[in-house]
């Protein structure tokens, strides 16, 4: 090692953390946005220091739409739109991504479907392309139909043995049923026999269409050629023949009116596996939309119970009690009002006293201002940890679909900092009493349910079901 | 140089030299390597571009070096990490990180344990100094309740990762049945049960004074920071951590199995679905390569030809995949497949075994080849996006290597395979008499029970 003069010599202080230096300002990173003749809006965002671009098409035919007795539509349609077009098949398709060094999926969430597409940058004519082809020209063909319904029949089967998915299916059917959030995305067995490609292509055409959608770029381009790029694969296409005409001038979509039911207590839902070596446990709650004023407080709100490891629950229940390996708790961002979970998983004898632990702290937030210091770590965190995600192309895709789907101002980041500062206590308790209300609470507890039951009969009414009725 | 340089304007980066003519490749990036009197080894890696670092530690320790009837000791250790040191209390260490922003974590793998945390770059030194602490003054803070609560942390991890997952148990018995009693890749990582509860806090003790020194760790900064300056900042804070002795890694010769053994493992699952376990070398040997490209050719990707056969033409899987875990003493091939409903474990295997017998005959289409090595050069500059991510690859090339250039070599290294050397692993060993295979099966009754 080469010798160092200059290296300091004094005995190193360890009473306390080191002051931090000079702070450097971060920036979310420079973009462009203009919007195509059919409606469709283009996001671009050179970030050029590796040769990789990633592309991404919103459109507006999330699980939302679902119609009654066929959920599952939207994700199977978004999925099927990479099996087969009116040039290639679906394993064409798929070699001609993976040979530009990237993928083609498509899928969808609650809110939107996406195409998406990771490629090497000197391929991206060829990788817009591709989209283009998949999203303007699908062919739905027959039998890739039966492939992907036999695909996913035989994927509902094995999440009836998973503890995570029966959580996930029994906690949104408590929180939302009969609305569609009430369902899962993937669907029920008995729709998803019942589904024909009539009512792909129905969906497709009245949901997949340019008006209302995005296309996102990320990557080593420039703007200029993106945008020409964009306008020779994607300008010509209009929505098809089976859709209402969209009204350019007004693209956003009608959506369905989700409104959660009304309870009269918290409801406890007990998915019964009476050889489980340990039980998954969910304590969850409706909110709103990712549109609504209130979304940020509860995101800040969020993070003080289960947001990060130093949270309060996390630290309860691993800890102080040991009880499980960690807690957790997000606030989904969706158009309409979605949940606030609580997730973690425990020893089975000890559900009882972590379902306390969550009631407790739930209340503690209605009841308790919470504390400066406390606000100031979750203030910190969110603002410090914002930038992380942003060193990948993927990140960057994200936060531009954030602002596309929700329809947040372009500078929105810009200032989100102070966005979330502005969140004092006194919101924080503001929005707790307005949507922490003890009796939209549910439970879901996927266990033994022998052992389970008399640990949970004091918080609410308790039903138990086998993992054959949660996941149909 | 910086990588800001190589992307300005928005224009792909230059070529590597070397790359094949018309593969773009990544930029070199910027290392430099130091170590310290008393033994560590520290790599600085700037990149200026966003005011964040990312500190990344590997101690050369791992659940190889345990020994039967203690197994998740390293595991189990590793959780002792984050419960403090002599200056810093007990949930401290997480606190102070993400009271300015910072997100962390360890993890603890066969040959290594790694810690790690990102922060916004101008508390550089909070990271330095938390690090520091837990490497020097460890011991004052250990005592028998933080030793209790982990344990019960990590008897809950267990049945979180492996008893309560379905399939969960299935790696962990083909490890069992690859490598022979006593060889140290043939318990799991996170141990078993009993081990974990009857570990003593002596043993915890004795394990930090064994392989928590200086000599046996790489210290690696990735981000923002001036070179010189970061160097005196990691001299400041662990040049007084006591140099200590680094250990013998476990004398293990690779074992190349000599015959097939097969196990049918019911558990509560709905799908059957079938692993095929080989061993091929050790990490750093071409043959460890060329195994990882064969997997890629394989199994990654909807145009892979066990995608193509399996899931969607002959709609035998609900899905499929190849994967290598490279590791120092022999590295594990795994072929994997779920089974569509009434689809025999049997049948599955036989068509696995189908695209093994022809990869081995050399007959990969010139095109497959090509396709892999595109996704490969895509997944390589993927990894290096992140801080983390590059800073891990540089600590693993420094520890495995002493080489943390041989990160900018890598994609050299798996371009220049020939087409012949994914055939001759697939010839040499992954073949039927040399392997593991597990059927993991639904129980008739609801199958294993609480652990």
């Amino acid at each position: 090692m080469k010798e160092r003069p200059d290296a300091p010599q004094r005995p190193v202080s360890r009473r306390g953390p080191p002051p931090p230096g000079p702070q450097r300002p971060f920036r979310f990173p420079e973009f462009e946005r203009r919007r195509l003749a059919n409606g469709l809006a283009v996001y671009a965002a050179p970030v050029g220091h590796l040769p990789l671009v990633e592309l991404e098409l919103l459109l507006p035919g999330g699980a939302e739409h679902d119609p009654p007795e066929r959920a599952g539509l939207a994700t199977l349609t978004a999925a099927l739109l990479n099996d087969g077009s009116r040039e290639h098949t679906a394993l064409e398709l798929a070699a001609a991504a993976e040979r530009l060094g990237g993928s083609l999926d498509s899928q969808a969430d609650w809110d939107a479907a996406s195409i998406g597409s990771g490629l090497l940058a000197e391929h991206l004519e060829s990788g817009l392309g591709l989209l283009a082809e998949v999203a303007t020209r699908p062919a739905f063909p027959a039998r890739e139909l039966e492939r992907r319904r036999q695909r996913r029949l035989a994927e509902l089967l094995r999440q009836r043995a998973q503890p995570q998915s029966l959580a996930t299916a029994a906690l949104t059917r408590a929180l939302y049923a009969p609305t569609v959030y009430g369902n899962t995305l993937d669907g029920r067995a008995a729709g998803l026999r019942a589904i024909t490609r009539d009512e792909v292509e129905v969906f497709a055409g009245r949901h997949l269409t340019p008006a209302g959608g995005a296309l996102l770029a990320v990557g080593a381009f420039e703007p200029e050629r993106l945008f020409g790029l964009a306008a020779d694969h994607l300008g010509d296409w209009r929505a098809r023949p089976a859709s209402p005409s969209p009204d350019v001038s007004a693209p956003e979509v009608v959506r369905p009116d989700i409104v959660p039911p009304e309870h009269a207590g918290p409801r406890i839902e007990l998915v019964n596996q009476p050889r489980a070596a340990q039980t998954e446990l969910r304590v969850g709650l409706p909110t709103v939309s990712r549109r609504h004023p209130d979304w940020v407080a509860l995101h800040v709100l969020n993070c003080v119970l289960g947001g990060k490891f130093t949270s309060r629950l996390n630290l309860s229940l691993r800890e102080r009690l040991g009880v499980t390996y960690g807690a957790h708790s997000s606030l989904a961002a969706r158009l309409g009002p979605g949940p606030l979970v609580i997730a973690t998983a425990v020893a089975t004898d000890a559900v009882g006293a972590a379902v306390g632990e969550a009631v407790t702290e739930l209340g503690r937030l209605r009841s308790r201002k919470v504390g400066d210091d406390e606000l100031e770590e979750a203030h910190s965190y969110l603002i410090g940890a914002f930038p992380y995600p942003l060193q990948r192309l993927g990140g960057v895709l994200h936060r531009l679909a954030e602002l596309a789907l929700y329809g947040l101002p372009d500078d929105y980041f810009r200032s989100h900092a102070e966005r979330l500062r502005a969140v004092d206590g006194e919101a924080l308790r503001a929005v707790a009493g307005r949507y922490l209300d003890p009796r939209r609470i549910a439970v879901v507890a996927v266990g033994p349910a022998s052992r389970l039951a008399p640990q949970l009969e004091a918080f609410g009414e308790v039903s138990i079901r086998s993992p054959k009725e949660v996941i149909e | 140089m910086s990588l800001a340089s190589t992307g300005a304007g928005g224009a792909s980066a230059s070529g590597l030299a070397g790359a094949p003519a018309g593969r773009p490749a990544a930029p070199a990036l910027p290392i430099e390597s130091h170590a310290l009197p008393n033994g560590l080894r520290v790599v600085l890696q700037p990149d200026r571009r966003q005011p964040l670092v990312a500190i990344n530690l590997w101690y050369h320790v791992g659940s190889r070096n345990e020994v039967p009837g203690r197994t998740g000791l390293a595991h189990l250790f590793e959780h002792m990490l984050f419960q403090g040191s002599q200056h810093v209390g007990t949930n401290d260490h997480f606190r102070y990180l993400q009271q300015v922003g910072g997100v962390a974590n360890g993890s603890t793998w066969f040959d290594r344990t790694n810690y790690f945390e990102t922060l916004p770059s101008h508390h550089l030194d909070l990271g330095l100094w938390l690090e520091s602490d837990r490497m020097g003054y460890l011991l004052p803070a250990l005592d028998h309740d933080k030793l209790e609560t982990q344990r019960q942390v990590v008897l809950n991890e267990r049945r979180q990762r492996i008893d309560n997952q379905p399939y969960g148990r299935a790696f962990e018995r083909l490890h069992e049945l690859l490598y022979p009693p006593g060889h140290p890749y043939s318990w799991p990582v996170i141990g078993y049960e009993p081990d974990i509860a009857g570990a003593t806090l002596d043993e915890v003790v004795e394990f930090f004074r064994t392989h928590y020194v200086p000599a046996n760790a790489v210290l690696t900064l990735a981000g923002d920071f001036e070179p010189r300056q970061a160097l005196g900042r990691v001299e400041h804070y662990f040049g007084e951590v006591a140099a200590g002795t680094a250990p013998q890694a476990p004398r293990q010769r690779p074992v190349w199995p000599s015959a097939e053994r097969r196990e049918v493992l019911p558990d509560r699952v709905e799908l059957a679905r079938v692993y095929l376990g080989f061993t091929v070398p050790a990490v750093g040997d071409r043959r460890c390569d060329a195994a990882e490209l064969l997997a890629i050719v394989l199994g990654d990707g909807r145009s892979s030809p066990l995608y193509r056969d399996l899931v969607h033409d002959r709609e035998l899987a609900q899905e499929v995949w190849a994967a290598v875990l490279p590791m120092e003493i022999q590295s594990t091939f795994l072929l994997v497949a779920t089974a569509r409903p009434g689809v025999e474990p049997d049948r599955l295997e036989e068509a696995l075994r189908g695209h093994l017998a022809t990869a081995s005959r050399g007959e990969l289409a010139a095109d497959e080849l090509e396709r892999a090595r595109n996704r490969m050069v895509a997944a390589h500059l993927g990894a290096l996006q992140s801080l983390d991510r590059r800073a891990d690859l540089l600590s693993r090339a420094t520890t495995f290597f002493d080489d943390p250039e041989r990160l900018n070599r890598e994609l050299e290294r798996y371009l220049g395979l020939g087409a012949g050397e994914p055939a001759a692993v697939a010839t040499d060993f992954l073949r039927p008499d040399r392997g593991v295979v597990v059927h993991v099966v639904p129980a008739v009754g609801g199958g294993r029970t609480a652990g």
